[in-house]
């Protein structure tokens, strides 16, 4: 009964405190961008103000849509915070530890990517179908790479727990080995395809045909809009901090003390920010490649990930 | 139950089958009631089949009998319920008791009335022969069993035999299904005569036989069953026969049959010839690979809403041999502890698959019947007008895609602990055909769920493309009752993989050569892999989480908004009118990966403009593409060329002289009697 209660504890805080600083990740990246191209950028704090704005506006629906297109976004935000839970991000336990584990995490992301992949359909616009179809593709493309990716990291921890992957991952002697890099950047690469940056989508478009994940959710509007949208925001967030946890979870948290906390937590704000930056330096110095380009790039990806098993256990 | 009572149960209900049948031919100018009498039939023997095997699962004791005494040649045909037999006839009474509850409703406008009798024989008998095919313990009473299901699908397939595509798909089941057929005589009857037996459990002790001719023997059984498991390269009837059966037998063709297939691997290829070869494993593990991803792929493209479940059929064959295959390969290097795993969730699989693809095949029956088509391209909109079909169709193609809490994702997370149990485990360089395997299975879980959103999106989404769509109507209650009761068990196989672990668990254990291992079930809502924490997934508390995020979202809605009007609005149309032929079709959304996986599909494309003034302004584009049959075009072409050559060579032989004739017979008198002379 503890166990549940704790278990309860921790995923409220851990939800809630994921996703108030979510929208923050994606203001700092696009602030950071602007500095570099000289612009003056959009407020840091532009994200919480687009959300509390879209929460207000009324909600604008297609006439041809279905409960499948108000089902997609719930759903979608549904399983981003589901998935928070089951992702050590302070303390190196996840709060739904034992339940699913890195296949539950990435069965959980394909059915919010399922329910607004079929929800983009419902509008009858093309733009929804081009957006759901890509989308589809390039999240099945990259799929075998982040399993690869995850199973290296697993099978080096003797469990697929992520709690137990961090906690492998700070046993002494555990270093940071080199086939960690191959494994971290191919699983960088997903990150990327995965959360629509450049040069798989680009974020900040709305051209026609180069949109991915916004052709997708075009017609969406309002509270809709911003659901959607928080989702994606806390999507990204959790894929950075499942990178960390993965290959530099020094610092987490082994117990629930007050003082190891406090220090986690500062460890992880640092971490997001350097990834932050990387993810900067590539949107800014890189073009967006053309659609078709892209599973040469995710191809490198798998690779990557299959080297690096390969070296760590041949 | 009374032990009587229990040993009378398979008996009684294949007797039920005989009265059904006899019943069926006497009422059959009354099709209305011969159609509730056939099916209501049949859904009884299956009740009281899928007693038997659960009181076999409950009790962990086979059930022995005897089927039928032949006094004049002294032949007995006994059966055995083993926990393995009871397992597949639970999985046949899953989706033997809805189908044959829907076909009650869907006969009345799928077929020609002139035609119910027919039908309702085929079925029964087809029932009644699979069942016995499950459990029958002899050499004999199994080839007759077989061929008799062959025969009664074929027939159900040719239904509607004035279409020249329909019969020649049942040639061509037949065709094949009577080569793989051909394959298992020779490996039984060479297991018989080496055994001087015609008993299962004579001839399957593992030490019959022994070196290559061990091989062969494992060769001609893959041969044989594969071809009706339907996994590449041996799948080209299934795509032409499964759709060209009314939907309710395609369902049961898909869901059912094909396992009829996997029995036979498990029972006689993996467990029935000893301890397996690694080279057998492996060949299951690469065939399974193979047939699960190039199975997607081939859905993918369909648009033909049958035949994307067909293919989708091959898939999920590949998916279940992948698993056996790492038991077998784990069984065959020693660690019979893994290969308990990769067996149960083998074993789950075929529950699993059974469960959503006889749901949306069912599914696909309802759709076509309102609409006239099996055309994905001709329809959509569906869900307003078929509520509960289109609900009901969404739980299958969310279970098959693999996600939470839904029942693929707990069998594909057991294969997925399976491959990797077996890569840290196993010695040596095979070990690396795992996380391959585990890369591959990834990818197609993915591509599983991109074909599925497609199947359901173009159907049932956004607005009718044709008249007919536009008019459909929801399908009658004794219809929709089935799917429902099919979804339930879908997303009960998902939230409780501990029961079915426990059950499976006295499967395994009756299994020869595996350790038993318990813990794979930690009660009703866990499952574990191994002793120590590798790994475990409760699904329900999946759910619970999604359940929250849900509320969640709700109520930030609800929070933010003081007033919270809806409005309806066009969807924008991009400066024109939008209208069904705007509309992102199915082929179009497959396209991507058309290209990305060009060099599989090998596509041939004909872009056609028709302009009346100026080549600059088409008034119409046609677009057709095609991809490349590979298999049919490289291998049974060749294949099927090179017979008919053969036989237009011994065409000599056949001179139609009787003198020719007599001197054959002298001939092959006077070699037999040197041959025999000799010995």
């Amino acid at each position: 009964m503890n166990d549940i209660l704790g278990a309860l504890v921790g995923a409220v805080f851990q939800v809630a405190g994921l996703l108030a600083v979510a929208p923050l990740l994606r203001g700092g990246i696009k602030k950071m961008k602007a500095t570099m191209q000289m612009r003056k950028g959009p407020p840091l704090l532009q994200g919480y103000y687009d959300l509390a704005k879209l929460f207000r506006k009324e909600t604008v629906r297609s006439e041809t849509a279905s409960w499948v297109y108000v089902l997609g976004p719930r759903l979608y935000f549904a399983a981003a915070v589901a998935a928070t839970m089951l992702v050590p991000v302070l303390v190196a336990a996840s709060p739904l530890d034992g339940a699913g584990g890195i296949l539950g995490l990435v069965g959980i992301l394909a059915l919010g990517r399922f329910a607004l992949a079929a929800a983009a359909l419902d509008t009858g616009s093309p733009f929804g179908g081009m957006g759901s179809s890509r989308e589809m593709t390039i999240a099945a493309l990259a799929e075998p790479a982040l399993m690869l990716g995850l199973f290296t990291s697993a099978l080096a921890a003797g469990s697929l727990d992520l709690g137990a992957v961090v906690r492998g991952a700070l046993a002494p002697g555990a270093l940071f080995r080199p086939s960690d890099i191959l494994a971290l950047s191919g699983l960088f690469v997903v990150l990327i395809a995965e959360t629509g940056r450049i040069p798989v989508d680009n974020p900040a478009t709305h051209l026609e045909l180069t949109m991915i994940h916004e052709a997708m959710v075009l017609e969406y509007a309002g509270p809709d809009l911003a659901l959607v949208e928080w989702a994606s925001a806390l999507k990204e967030l959790l894929y950075i901090t499942l990178l960390i946890d993965l290959f530099i979870p020094f610092g987490i948290a082994t117990t629930l003390a007050p003082g190891p906390v406090a220090i986690a937590a500062v460890a992880w704000v640092a971490k997001v920010f350097v990834f932050g930056v990387v993810i900067t330096l590539v949107e800014t110095t890189n073009a967006k490649l053309r659609l078709f380009r892209v599973p040469e790039l995710v191809a490198v990806s798998l690779g990557l990930g299959f080297i690096a098993l390969a070296i760590r256990f041949l | 139950m009374s032990p009587l009572v229990v040993s009378a149960l398979l008996p009684a209900a294949l007797i039920i089958h005989a009265l059904t049948i006899v019943g069926t031919v006497v009422t059959s100018r009354r099709a209305r009631w011969c159609r509730r009498l056939t099916f209501s039939g049949s859904a009884i023997a299956s009740v009281l089949m899928t007693a038997a095997a659960s009181f076999v699962l409950a009790s962990g004791h086979p059930l022995a009998g005897v089927l039928f005494v032949h006094a004049a040649s002294g032949l007995v045909v006994d059966y055995l319920v083993t926990p393995l037999s009871a397992w597949f006839l639970i999985v046949l009474g899953a989706v033997g008791i809805p189908v044959a509850l829907y076909s009650i409703g869907y006969m009345a406008h799928a077929i020609r009335s002139s035609r119910t009798a027919a039908v309702g024989v085929a079925f029964n008998v087809l029932i009644a022969a699979v069942s016995v095919v499950f459990v029958v313990n002899n050499v004999i009473g199994f080839l007759f069993a077989w061929e008799i299901m062959t025969l009664a699908t074929a027939a159900l397939v040719a239904t509607e035999h004035e279409t020249r595509t329909t019969l020649r798909a049942a040639y061509l089941y037949l065709i094949m299904s009577h080569v793989g057929t051909g394959a298992l005589v020779a490996a039984f009857f060479t297991l018989a005569s080496a055994s001087g037996s015609m008993s299962f459990p004579t001839i399957l002790t593992g030490d019959v036989v022994s070196g290559p001719l061990r091989d062969v023997l494992f060769g001609l059984f893959f041969f044989g069953f594969g071809v009706k498991a339907g996994v590449i390269p041996l799948h080209v009837w299934l795509p032409e026969a499964h759709p060209a059966a009314p939907s309710s037998i395609s369902a049961l063709m898909s869901a059912v049959l094909i396992k009829a297939g996997v029995y036979g691997l498990f029972r006689f290829c993996a467990f029935g010839l000893g301890t397996p070869a690694v080279a057998w494993g492996l060949t299951f593990v690469g065939v399974g690979t193979l047939s699960a991803i190039l199975g997607v792929l081939y859905a993918l493209m369909q648009n033909d809403l049958k035949r994307l479940l067909a293919y989708s059929t091959i898939e999920n064959a590949g998916i279940i041999l992948l698993g056996l295959g790492a038991g077998m390969t784990m069984r065959a290097t020693g660690r019979p502890e893994l290969a308990v795993v990769a067996i149960a969730a083998s074993l789950y699989h075929v529950m699993n698959h059974a469960a959503f693809k006889g749901l949306l095949f069912l599914g696909a029956g309802s759709v076509v019947m309102a609409t006239g088509t099996r055309q994905i391209e001709a329809m959509g909109g569906l869900l307003r007008r078929m509520p509960w079909t289109g609900a009901c169709f969404l739980v299958g193609a969310l279970a098959i895609s693999g996600v939470p809490p839904l029942n693929g994702f707990t069998s594909e997370w057991l294969t997925f602990q399976a491959l990797l149990l077996g890569f840290e485990f196993v010695p040596g360089l095979t070990r690396v055909n795992f996380p391959l395997a585990g890369a591959l299975l990834a990818l197609t879980s993915a591509l599983a769920a991109v074909c599925f959103v497609k199947a359901f999106g173009i159907t049932f989404l956004a607005l009718p493309r044709t008249a007919a769509a536009g008019e459909a109507r929801e399908s009658p209650a004794t219809m929709l009752v089935p799917l429902i009761l099919l979804a339930v068990v879908c997303l009960a196989l998902g939230l409780f993989p501990g029961s079915v672990l426990m059950v499976l668990g006295s499967v395994t254990a009756s299994l020869p050569g595996l350790t038993p291992s318990s813990d794979l079930s930690r009660g009703g809502l866990t499952m574990a892999v191994g002793a120590g924490p590798f790994a475990q997934v409760t699904p329900a508390a999946l759910a619970i989480a999604i359940v929250g995020g849900f509320a969640l979202a709700g109520l930030l809605v609800v929070v933010t908004g003081a007033t919270r009007v809806i409005r309806r609005a066009p969807t924008w149309g991009c400066g024109g009118t939008l209208g069904p032929r705007t509309e992102y079709s199915g082929a179009a959304f497959s396209k991507p990966l058309l290209m990305v996986f060009r060099e599989v599909y090998r596509p041939t494309r004909e872009v056609e403009a028709l302009a009346d003034v100026s080549p600059y302004f088409p008034t119409e584009v046609r677009y057709r593409v095609e991809i490349e049959p590979t298999f049919e075009r490289h291998l049974y072409d060749p294949l099927a060329r090179g017979v008919i050559r053969l036989a237009e060579r011994m065409k000599v032989l056949q001179a139609g002289s009787l003198h020719a004739y007599l001197g054959y017979v002298l001939l092959l008198g006077a070699v037999l009697l040197i041959w025999l002379g000799g010995q």
